[in-house]
């Protein structure tokens, strides 16, 4: 039996989006971190959180990635640790759910990083971004069977500007989650999700 | 625009351009994005006023006002202030297309308030914006000019489908093209607009699958590509439509939606216009009163100046004299000889904006009895046609029953004025020629010719120019905002003395036109008065036309019959101070002419 899910905006989505050293979590280092909740259903900037990420001596920073996030070693070498980011992302994580925009990807890195920093994963309700624009799009094929497949577009950027919205900076961690969040009530309508259990 | 995150976005818009960084960035750390899909209603009037200042990113909204739209915002456009200053909510807003808004708390709002140059910002319309409602964006995207082609609204080509098509192809090709309607190329052509995919396929039970030929409205109400604006707004209100095909000869060059045509007006002049030209008897006249009020704050708020919307309503109120006119020869027969019928005050000048006393009289042509019968019958029936329209009988007495004649008598009468300016002669002078025919096949040149006169009537230009220069502005120290001088009446105290001492320098420059900015210009152009004086005012004529206009409407929107009797505390400090400036720069006028006219002398 299902027990009742929380209607959807009485629950508090942190957003997050993490800059990496490349895109394997078992080695890559996490470079910055953003987040921004949304609260009674609007992005609240003035609580945003981004940091920087001092990386561990084995993290492998891919010199590819430089090229999107634009961070080099010097950027990050004055940062806090890793143990204590995630000392700060966890008192938001305990707070609602997560949203993040590939969960896959974000998701494996911080379940590494609470591992290696000897702490538990709290668990929190994923709420994905891509898996929202997929549903999305089967949601409008039902509607209109005729309709020839399009595919999604499942970048960010591109994403949003299917949906109608601007254009932000990319590869800065703090504007990406953002962008995720706001993506992210774009699609809670498309899809006219009532309760969390609708969006997951 | 380039790739701006919400504060930078913020930043690059006006006023928070204009603060302090840490104002600023303290405004920033309190700002919140929201999003609501078209439809969704975010402020009623009279509801639970906004707890936010919204600045949209992405989308428009609607602001109306008891279901006239008065304006639709689009990005980088506010709104909820009216809300945060009055504290109530005064205006309809309503999402017309998905919207993607930053905005900031009450609290932090207020704040902001603190910095002069942000307050001024709102301060500019703080008293329409108080209370009543008539909210005026600091981005007015109002398109005064309601007689462009439609063509030149057009956002694009217009969108085709082929006549097998299924609805679920029309709607996908109007989702990617992002319009409201296709154009179906069958013979003859028809259209699907987004209304018929719910109305007709989704309500009535029909698939994706149903052919639009099924669907379509055909054959197609068009209009061509040079019709007019205010002709097409008409059309779609009449036929209740939304969507407008526009042709050029047989080929369709795009679609009108009715979206395209708010953008580009508010609600118009010409509705009432057309109102007027379809009164079918007397029954109707009441009520035509509050309709251009109504027409006056809608086009105010759009961000018209009075003296613009003065010519609106010199053009409406002359088409209904010209029906009530028609309605009174229908009773009396044709008229025995050819007649006038002249407006004077503030509506022979095209500066009244809301409608005020009656200041009429009427010129004939033939001199005999039966003219003279015929024409004191006409005016009993106008007059009073005339007040039930919403136009109180004059107070001095200045209406066609009392002020009927024939030309010849007119012109006598118009001379004995020139030649000997008694005050009596001054009074009625100084009403009666700001003369204008607003209806009638009667020449007037002949009293024209006579009022050209005057130009070299030093003495009657002396003595007018005196009795003008008894209208004196408050000191500067008279003005304070506490205590009994915070009250005046600014149509004795500041519009009158432009008004007074105006005409007798258009007088003297042989104007053609009694109207107060044409007259300034005309005094110009003769060398009467120097070109920075003619602008500061005409400037300061406008501000105070401005005022007076904002303050009436708003004792109207509170149940009040409008005054020119106004109240210091009710303007900001800006205006406050334009003021004073405003009355000083009278007193100045006023100086040079008394010099100019020797007044000391009389």
């Amino acid at each position: 039996m299902l027990w009742p899910s929380p209607p959807w905006d009485r629950v508090v989505y942190w957003a997050l989006d993490l800059e990496t050293g490349g895109l394997d979590p078992r080695t890559d280092a996490i470079l910055s971190a953003g987040m921004v909740p949304i609260r009674a259903g609007a992005v609240r900037l003035g609580e945003a959180f981004s940091t920087l990420v001092r990386p561990e001596r084995a993290d492998r920073v891919d010199p590819g990635s430089v090229r999107a996030h634009q961070l080099v070693p010097d950027d990050v070498r004055g940062a806090p640790g890793l143990d204590e980011v995630l000392a700060r992302v966890d008192e938001r994580l305990r707070e609602g759910a997560l949203l993040v925009h590939q969960a896959a990807l974000d998701v494996a890195f911080l379940k590494r990083a609470y591992r290696r920093a000897g702490r538990r994963w709290p668990s929190p309700p994923v709420v994905d971004t891509v898996a929202l624009l997929l549903a999305a799009a089967k949601r409008a094929r039902l509607i209109d069977p005729g309709a020839p497949d399009q595919e999604p577009e499942l970048n960010l950027l591109a994403a949003r500007r299917r949906l109608g919205l601007p254009d932000y900076g990319q590869h800065d961690a703090l504007t990406d989650a953002i962008a995720t969040a706001e993506l992210f009530l774009v699609l809670r309508r498309r899809l006219a999700a009532r309760t969390l259990r609708d969006l997951r | 625009m380039a790739a701006l995150d919400p504060v930078a976005f913020l930043r690059s818009i006006s006023p928070f351009d204009a603060l302090p960084p840490a104002a600023f960035d303290e405004a920033a750390r309190a700002l919140e994005i929201t999003f609501f899909a078209s439809g969704t209603r975010l402020l009623t009037r009279g509801g639970t006023p906004s707890e936010h200042l919204y600045v949209i990113r992405k989308g428009a909204v609607r602001i109306e006002r008891d279901g006239q739209t008065l304006q639709v915002l689009e990005e980088g456009e506010m709104f909820g202030f009216t809300s945060l200053i009055s504290g109530k909510a005064t205006l309809d807003v309503t999402v017309e297309e998905d919207l993607l808004a930053y905005r900031l708390p009450k609290a932090r709002f207020q704040a902001l308030l603190a910095h002069a140059p942000f307050a001024g910002h709102f301060a500019s319309g703080l008293a329409e914006r108080l209370r009543n409602s008539l909210e005026r964006s600091p981005v007015a995207s109002f398109q005064p000019d309601l007689g462009v082609p439609v063509a030149s609204l057009l956002r694009g080509p217009a969108v085709r489908i082929g006549e097998g098509a299924t609805v679920g192809e029309a709607a996908r090709l109007m989702c990617e093209r992002a319009v409201g309607s296709v154009i179906v190329d069958s013979a003859p052509p028809g259209i699907v607009t987004d209304r018929d995919l719910r109305q007709r396929v989704l309500a009535a039970g029909r698939g994706p699958e149903t052919r639009v030929a099924e669907i379509r409205t055909a054959p197609l109400r068009t209009v061509p590509a040079d019709t007019p604006v205010y002709e097409a707004w008409r059309i779609l209100l009449d036929a209740g439509m939304h969507h407008l095909p526009v042709v050029r000869g047989e080929e369709i060059v795009g679609v009108l939606s009715a979206t395209d045509l708010l953008k580009c007006t508010a609600a118009g002049p010409v509705a009432v216009m057309k109102r007027v030209e379809r009164l079918q008897g007397r029954d109707a006249l009441p009520g035509y009163g509050a309709k251009v009020t109504e027409m006056a704050s809608a086009l105010f708020a759009g961000g018209l100046e009075p003296i613009v919307i003065g010519g609106f309503v010199a053009r409406l109120n002359d088409t209904l004299v010209g029906r009530i006119l028609r309605w009174a020869e229908a009773d009396l027969g044709p008229p025995p000889t050819p007649y006038a019928w002249m407006v004077f005050g503030s509506e022979g000048r095209m500066e009244q904006t809301l409608l005020t006393d009656q200041d009429n009289a009427l010129v004939w042509g033939d001199d005999t009895p039966a003219a003279r019968a015929y024409f004191g019958a006409l005016a009993e029936r106008a007059n009073a046609d005339l007040q039930a329209a919403g136009f109180p009988r004059c107070p001095g007495g200045y209406m066609a029953v009392n002020w009927k004649a024939p030309l010849a008598e007119w012109e006598d009468r118009f001379r004995g004025w020139l030649d000997s300016p008694t005050p009596q002669a001054l009074l009625e002078a100084s009403i009666l020629f700001d003369f204008r025919a607003a209806h009638g096949a009667l020449d007037l040149a002949p009293l024209d010719k006579v009022v050209q006169r005057a130009r070299g009537a030093r003495t009657f230009l002396a003595a007018m120019a005196k009795s003008a220069l008894t209208f004196q502005p408050p000191g500067g120290l008279m003005l304070r905002l506490r205590g009994d001088s915070s009250r005046f009446d600014l149509k004795l105290k500041g519009i009158s003395p432009i008004v007074f001492l105006a005409r007798v320098y258009g007088l003297e420059s042989g104007a053609r036109s009694s109207n107060t900015l044409e007259r300034l210009a005309a005094a110009l152009r003769a060398g009467l008065i120097a070109k920075d004086s003619c602008e500061t005012l005409s400037e300061a004529y406008r501000f105070l036309l401005r005022l007076r206009l904002r303050e009436q409407l708003r004792m109207i929107s509170e149940g009040r019959p409008p005054t020119n009797v106004v109240s210091l505390s009710d303007f900001s400090s800006s205006e406050r101070s334009r003021l004073r400036d405003t009355f000083r720069a009278i007193e100045i006028w006023q100086d040079r002419a008394s010099y100019h006219y020797r007044t000391d002398l009389f």
